[in-house]
């Protein structure tokens, strides 16, 4: 599983980004993204977190919810991205993409997450590691999070990513040199969002 | 040390009982939001911040020590170690409810370090990454002035200055404080 | 038993503050009271300066350390102060007005000694001290008693005085005192648009000093 974590401003400017991979099930917390064309790496991610935004903005009226949980999937890299929403406006939104894309799941409209499971068999990169994970209901939710990104577990997961970092990012943006809209440079609080995802993700 | 620890005392039961407590991010946000618009108006010079600081805290401190003799009822202090004492355990306890570790005094007594395990002021900050502000800027360094307004004010001059800030990287935050001398223009003229 | 007035004196000796709270005593005029408070400045440093140094250290609490202590201020003619109090049999009354008591009720004569005990080490009588001597706090003059009124001074530390004028009767001004110097702290040095030094005009002062030594009235 490898993630790529941003803040986006409410005006859609991108305040900090972070990629990193699963550390549940041994991972080693290095993101390892695969995507069509090798080249598209690198920006792929942001490209795909951005093309969410419409739908986030669909959701975020539909509820109180500061979680918006999954909001999007883009099959063809099969990314899920998952969001959250502060009372600011400000943006959290985190894209994760399974090991292995052998058999992205049909419909991302079902979250029951039981149905879904992958049969992830060959290895690339990390993904040898979840190699025996055949089907991801009834597991612990750590190898549920690494295999399937609708489950209940994993919005959970998510969830407490999420809050953790929100908790990080309101004390980041108090400091008094902090101004609105400003790139959030902080090591500190780079170094808690890497702890948070390496703590539930 | 037993008149040490009945200082501090005093300290924790003016804490409890005299002094009115504000909202902690109130006083942090409000410091903050001095120092960063000082860092612009003076466009970056932090020498200059820091002396405006300093000066402020002068100001401060010249009127705070009369709250301070009214609350904690204290007497002259028989020398400037208990001065020290009275600084940390009460001082700043009735004021920021931290108990700064006093030592490293020189052996003519005449100065010591004050070493702040939490600075409430602090919370939250990180310097801006500017490349000079880690070397430059003392955030708090109106702690400093507020020192020497009050002691000046007590008929003491005295030289404080930050030494070293956890917000810059460093282990510990320490104020080195000097007794310059006592002031005598109070003096009544010696007769002969 | 009413306070009568307060006056506050800044510690280069100019009247910056006067109120009266209850009628009672003659008023004097706006420059009379300035020259009140420059007097009692000067009465309270020389009181200070006279206060007796003590040879060594035993024997002392004995002796007739804390004798002298005249204290002739502009109003202390009519002071008809109260026999030497009998706390402390020892000490010899010189003068009818001062004696120095040590202990329980300093407030009951004149007294211009160290409020702290005199048997401590006091000042050496011809070496050059710094100010302050750490551990001797030297006070001027301290209270002085009228049959008409009390006059209690209170000096902090920063060199401010405080006078209370009280009926003869009244107790307690310690903590009158006290409760004074808090407002004043409060509302006068906390107040940021106060100048050190210069005449309190600060109302919510006013209204705090006066609220309080009314109630007293």
């Amino acid at each position: 599983m490898s993630y790529y974590f941003t803040i986006l401003s409410p005006t859609d400017v991108p305040l900090f980004n972070i990629a990193f991979g699963t550390s549940k099930s041994g991972g080693d917390g290095i993101a390892r993204f695969r995507f069509p064309e090798a080249a598209q790496n690198t920006y792929m991610t942001q490209f795909i977190i951005h093309s969410s935004l419409d739908m986030l903005e669909e959701a975020q009226w539909m509820g109180g919810n500061m979680y918006l949980k999954h909001i999007d999937t883009y099959p063809p890299a099969s990314s899920y991205i998952s969001a959250f929403l502060t009372p600011s406006g400000t943006r959290f939104l985190l894209l994760h993409q399974p090991p292995q894309p052998n058999l992205p799941p049909s419909s991302s409209s079902g979250p029951g997450g039981g149905s879904m499971s992958l049969s992830v068999t060959s290895g690339m990169g990390s993904s040898g590691l979840f190699g025996g994970s055949g089907s991801s209901s009834g597991r612990a939710s750590s190898s549920s999070i690494a295999a399937n990104p609708t489950s209940p577990q994993t919005e959970e997961a998510v969830r407490q990513f999420m809050t953790e970092v929100y908790e990080n990012y309101v004390k980041t943006v108090m400091s008094p040199f902090y101004r609105r809209g400003m790139e959030v440079k902080s090591p500190v609080f780079r170094g808690k969002v890497s702890a948070a995802g390496r703590k539930w993700l | 040390m037993s008149s040490s620890t009945k200082v501090s005392r005093i300290g924790e039961e003016l804490w409890k009982t005299k002094i009115d407590k504000v909202n902690a991010e109130l006083v942090t946000l409000t410091y903050g939001t001095i120092v960063a618009q000082l860092c612009q108006d003076y466009d970056g010079n932090y020498h200059d911040v820091n002396k405006q600081l300093e000066k402020m805290g002068y100001n401060i401190g010249m009127r705070l020590i009369e709250d301070f003799l009214a609350k904690s009822n204290a007497g002259r202090c028989a020398n400037f170690r208990e001065t020290a004492d009275m600084i940390s355990k009460v001082g700043f306890k009735i004021f920021l409810n931290v108990t700064p570790t006093v030592t490293n005094w020189t052996s003519d007594n005449n100065q010591f370090s004050l070493i702040f395990d939490e600075n409430p002021l602090a919370d939250f900050v990180e310097l801006p990454d500017d490349g000079r502000a880690q070397d430059e800027l003392w955030f708090s360094n109106i702690l400093c002035g507020v020192l020497r307004g009050s002691l000046e004010m007590v008929q003491m001059q005295i030289e404080a200055h930050f030494v070293s800030d956890v917000l810059r990287g460093d282990d510990t935050t320490e104020m080195r404080v000097s007794l310059v001398r006592y002031i005598e223009d109070e003096m009544p003229p010696e007769d002969d | 038993m009413p306070v009568y007035s307060l006056i506050i004196i800044n510690k280069a000796g100019g009247l910056v503050y006067q109120r009266e709270f209850q009628p009672g005593l003659r008023k004097l005029s706006t420059n009379d009271y300035l020259v009140l408070a420059g007097t009692f400045h000067g009465v309270h440093a020389i009181t200070r300066s006279i206060t007796p140094k003590i040879p060594n250290q035993n024997a002392v609490s004995v002796t007739s350390s804390t004798t002298q202590t005249p204290t002739p201020t502009t109003t202390a003619a009519a002071a008809a102060a109260a026999s030497p109090s009998s706390t402390s049999v020892l000490s010899p009354s010189s003068t009818s007005i001062p004696t120095p008591t040590p202990t329980p009720t300093p407030l009951s004569t004149t007294s211009t000694t160290t409020p702290a005990l005199p048997p401590s080490t006091s000042t050496p009588s011809n070496a050059t001290y710094t100010y302050p001597i750490p551990n001797l706090p030297l006070s001027g003059l301290e209270t002085l008693e009228s049959d008409k009124f009390t006059l209690t001074c209170f000096q902090t530390l920063t060199g401010t005085k405080f006078l209370l004028f009280t009926d003869p009767q009244m107790a307690n001004i310690e903590g009158i005192m006290k409760t004074v110097y808090e407002l004043y702290a409060d509302y006068v040095m906390k107040n940021p648009f106060y100048q050190l030094e210069m005449p309190v005009r600060c109302e919510a002062f006013e209204r705090g000093v006066g609220g309080f030594l009314r109630a007293r009235g």
